[in-house]
This record gives structure tokens, C-alpha cells and sequence, in this order.
């Protein structure tokens, strides 16, 4: 019994130094996204990593000298992961609102974006402004800039009751739900919006900047040696027309 | 056809880190959970107190703040990849509850037995290595195979730290064709066809173990 005990700390200890002591020899550099967000990222039917922000990185990655590893998790624990340093990057249509810069540093951003409200397609409801959805039934992404505009801007001032607010893991569940007619709105990001009305038979009622706050951006740890670099890349990207070029692939605005 | 076939090949791809967590998992909280259970039972006032605490606190908690405990704060310390992170948290998560199933196993071998094994000379120790785990390990099956199947079951939790299992791969599909019923249709059938093997494996355990005291 004893013995055994002794071999397993033993066994674990070592694991742990040899882990430690692996060579350091410019590793790839680990950038986490949430691959359940066509066209920004997801998995193709081969199990590669495809969408804007994919080829976006990989291009940045190459500018930069450094492989690209993926690593996928759920959107709600990716501010975390960067904040620990398991992945020395995220990636994931992130805009960089002042709370998350509270927690970890932002590149330059890459893409500006515009959300939109969707409705099912014999909807009647009608917005002429974002805050005309305070009558409504909304869904919205959870962790989402979009959940939080809404709790903001709507329910916080008594605009809005708290019950109507409807928070989905993922983008298509919610769309799911309002081609059901449980809610009567989704607030998403618009190039979403776009490619859910076609793929789902819904529409756009409203594209709106009201609701945005900053561009998409990659997140960094405080203090990211890589900032200045990943930086530079992008900046030169968005110069050499290699990010419109993109945006034109995938069908963004 | 083609598309529901190449549907459960893109899944089962997730099958080898299912069962994995679920095995790591089972083991680990097998080892927690045996050991808390004889804390609690036989153990000094201090030991069984630890014991308690630890199964309340780790059945109040949710699995998944357990996961992102674990892959986020104790893997600053020692770099776990996702995997193990994942198997472990649910392991531990998992002790609790096998823990008061082997309890009461524990509780449920009779007295007597302890009296008589004093009396022929073993050690408290030795008693119970030999005389009431035996007999407890026997008692507990039929709940533990319960467990068994809910650790199966919770083993889906750990995509949240990017583990890719069969339900990550369902929602993979699910966002890339948003055909969510087909997708999570299929990983039902997968996650239905591994409980089902599962218990008639443990249910022939039982039967070729089973005690009646």
C-alpha cells in the first residue's frame, strides 16, 4: 500500500519535471477560439480549422515566424484562458470592450463590425432603433458584447423587464428559437445575422452600430511580449489589402 | 445515407476522449471515493471529518466550476493538458459521490463481521482490507454501475475547457450544416449505444459478484 503511494508521487513528480524541462525551441503559438462560429471560425467536415479569423491568424502566425496552434474551447472560459496563460492568444470575433480590457490586453483591431437584429421571415416587428427592442423578446449570445448592450442599455434603466432577455450558448440554438417563435428578435453580429437568414430561412430587421462598441481584436496576456509584433502584422495586413481580401472570401463587410 | 454515415465517422472521433475521461474518471474517483468512504466509516474523529467535508463540499459544487477550477487555477502550478485536466476535475467531482456509495456498503456489512476478524487477530487495517471491502466492494455494485453511467454522461462537460468529445463534435456539425437536430440526434444514439454496453457490462459483473448478506 505504501509502496504504492511512493511510486505514484514519485511517478508524478517526474512527470511534472520532465514536462517542465521540454525544449523551449520557438514553440507554436497556442491561440484559442471557439470553433462553433461560421463564417468567423469553426470545423469543417475534415476537422480543420477554417473561417476569417482562422486564415487571419495563420497569416499573422506566418508574418510573424510562429506555427499556428488552434485550441478550441467554449467562448465563456477563453478570457480566462489567456488571463492563465494557457494559450498565449484568443482569437474568437472578440471585440475589445473596455471590461475585457480589464483583464487582458488587445492587438489593434482587424475588423470592424455592425450587429443586426434577426426576426423569422412572416415577422412583423419592426425596429427602427436598437432600443425599439426593449418591447420585445430577445435572444443574445451568453458572455456575449451583445447580451451586455442589452442589459446596458434596456433592462438596466427599466426599459426592458430581465425575463425577456433570453441567453443562448451558441448563435444557432437562438436562431433555432426564433424560427420556433419562442423569442421575437436575436441580437447578433451582422455577418452572422447574414449567413443564419440564409441558411434558416430568417431576416434582418434592423443593422445597427448603435450596439458596438470597438472592433474585433486578438486578446493577449497583460503585458504580451507578442503585442508589438502581432501588431505590426496586422497592421501591414490591413495595408497590403491581404485583410479585405479576406473579408471579400468570407463574405464579410 | 452517405451523410449519416460520414455523420457518425465525424463523431465518433470524439469516442476515444469519452471514453477516456470516463475511464480515468471512474478510476480516479473509485480510489477517492473507497478511501473517503473508509475515512468516514472507520476513521479518527479528524480523518472522517475531512472525509465529510469533502464530499458536501464537492457534491454542492457544479461540475463544470470544478472543471475550470482545476484546468485554470491548479494547472497554473503543473501544466495538465485539457484532457487530463478534464478527467481529473470529473474524477474528483466523481469520489464524492462514490464515496456515499461505498459508505453505505460499508455501513451495511454487518457488524460482526468487524467483532470476529478482531477476534482471530487482524489488525483494524487488515479487517478491513480483507474482511469488509471485500464484502462492501460487492454490496456497492448496482449503485456504482448508476454512477458509472453518469459519469459517462457528465464526461460531455469537459468541451468547455476545449476537450473535443462526441458532444463538441455534435456541435462542430451542428454550427457548420445547422441541422442540430440531426447532429445531436446521432451523438444521442452514440451516447445511448455506450450506456447501454455499459451496464450490460456491469450488470454482468453484478451478477457474477452480487452478495447477499
Amino acid at each position: 500500500m505504501k509502496r504504492w503511494t511512493l511510486v505514484v508521487i514519485a511517478a508524478v513528480i517526474l512527470g511534472t519535471l520532465l514536462g517542465a524541462c521540454a525544449p523551449a525551441a520557438k514553440p507554436a503559438l497556442k491561440v484559442g477560439t471557439s470553433a462553433d462560429y461560421p463564417p468567423y471560425e469553426s470545423k469543417d467536415d475534415k476537422g480543420n480549422y477554417v473561417g476569417f479569423d482562422m486564415d487571419l491568424i495563420r497569416e499573422v502566425g506566418k508574418r510573424i515566424g510562429r506555427d499556428i496552434q488552434i485550441v478550441d474551447m467554449g467562448f465563456d472560459g477563453l478570457i480566462a484562458a489567456v488571463q492563465e496563460g494557457k494559450v498565449d492568444a484568443v482569437i474568437a470575433a472578440m471585440q475589445a470592450t473596455d471590461a475585457r480590457k480589464e483583464k487582458v490586453d488587445f492587438s489593434v483591431p482587424y475588423h470592424f463590425v455592425q450587429d443586426a437584429f434577426l426576426v423569422s421571415a412572416n415577422s412583423n416587428v419592426t425596429l427602427k432603433s436598437a432600443k425599439d427592442a426593449a418591447a420585445y423578446k430577445v435572444g443574445v449570445q451568453t458572455g456575449t458584447i451583445q447580451e451586455k448592450w442589452i442589459v446596458d442599455n434596456l433592462v438596466k434603466p427599466g426599459l426592458m423587464k430581465d425575463e425577456n432577455v433570453f441567453r443562448y450558448e451558441r448563435a444557432d440554438n437562438a436562431a433555432l428559437d426564433l424560427q420556433a417563435g419562442r423569442i421575437d428578435t436575436v441580437l447578433i453580429i451582422s455577418d452572422a445575422a447574414q449567413k443564419l437568414a440564409k441558411d434558416m430561412g430568417l431576416k434582418v430587421a434592423l443593422t445597427t452600430t448603435e450596439t458596438v462598441s470597438a472592433g474585433q481584436a486578438i486578446a493577449l496576456p497583460k503585458g504580451s511580449a507578442l503585442k508589438a509584433e502581432i501588431d505590426q502584422a496586422l497592421t501591414d495586413m490591413q495595408k497590403d489589402g491581404t485583410i479585405a481580401k479576406l473579408q471579400q472570401q468570407y463574405g464579410l463587410q | 445515407m452517405d451523410k449519416i454515415v460520414f455523420l457518425f465517422e465525424y463523431l465518433l472521433q470524439g469516442l476515444g476522449v469519452t471514453i477516456g475521461v470516463t475511464l480515468i474518471a471512474l478510476a480516479l474517483g473509485f480510489a477517492l471515493g473507497t478511501s473517503a468512504a473508509v475515512m468516514r466509516v472507520y476513521g479518527s474523529r479528524f480523518a472522517s471529518a475531512c472525509a465529510a467535508a469533502y464530499s458536501t463540499i464537492v457534491r454542492a459544487v457544479p461540475v463544470v466550476v470544478i472543471i475550470f477550477i482545476l484546468f485554470l487555477v491548479i494547472a497554473k502550478f503543473i501544466d495538465l493538458s485539457p484532457f487530463l485536466a478534464g478527467a481529473l476535475a470529473l474524477g474528483f467531482a466523481s469520489g464524492a459521490y462514490q464515496s456515499e456509495i461505498f459508505r453505505g456498503a460499508l455501513l451495511s456489512v454487518p457488524t460482526g463481521q468487524m467483532k470476529a476478524a478482531r477476534a482471530i487477530g487482524l489488525s483494524r487495517f487488515k479487517a478491513i482490507r480483507f474482511i469488509i471491502m471485500p464484502q462492501a466492494l460487492r454490496l456497492a455494485i448496482p449503485a456504482w454501475s448508476n454512477e458509472a453511467t453518469l459519469v459517462l454522461k457528465d464526461s460531455t462537460l469537459v468541451y468547455v475547457i476545449g476537450v473535443p468529445e462526441i458532444l463538441r463534435q455534435a456541435q462542430y456539425v451542428s454550427a457548420r450544416t445547422l441541422q442540430p437536430f440531426l447532429a445531436y440526434g446521432a451523438a444521442a444514439a452514440i451516447y445511448l449505444t455506450l450506456v447501454f454496453l455499459l451496464t450490460r457490462v456491469l450488470h454482468t459483473v453484478e451478477r457474477n459478484y452480487r452478495l447477499m448478506l
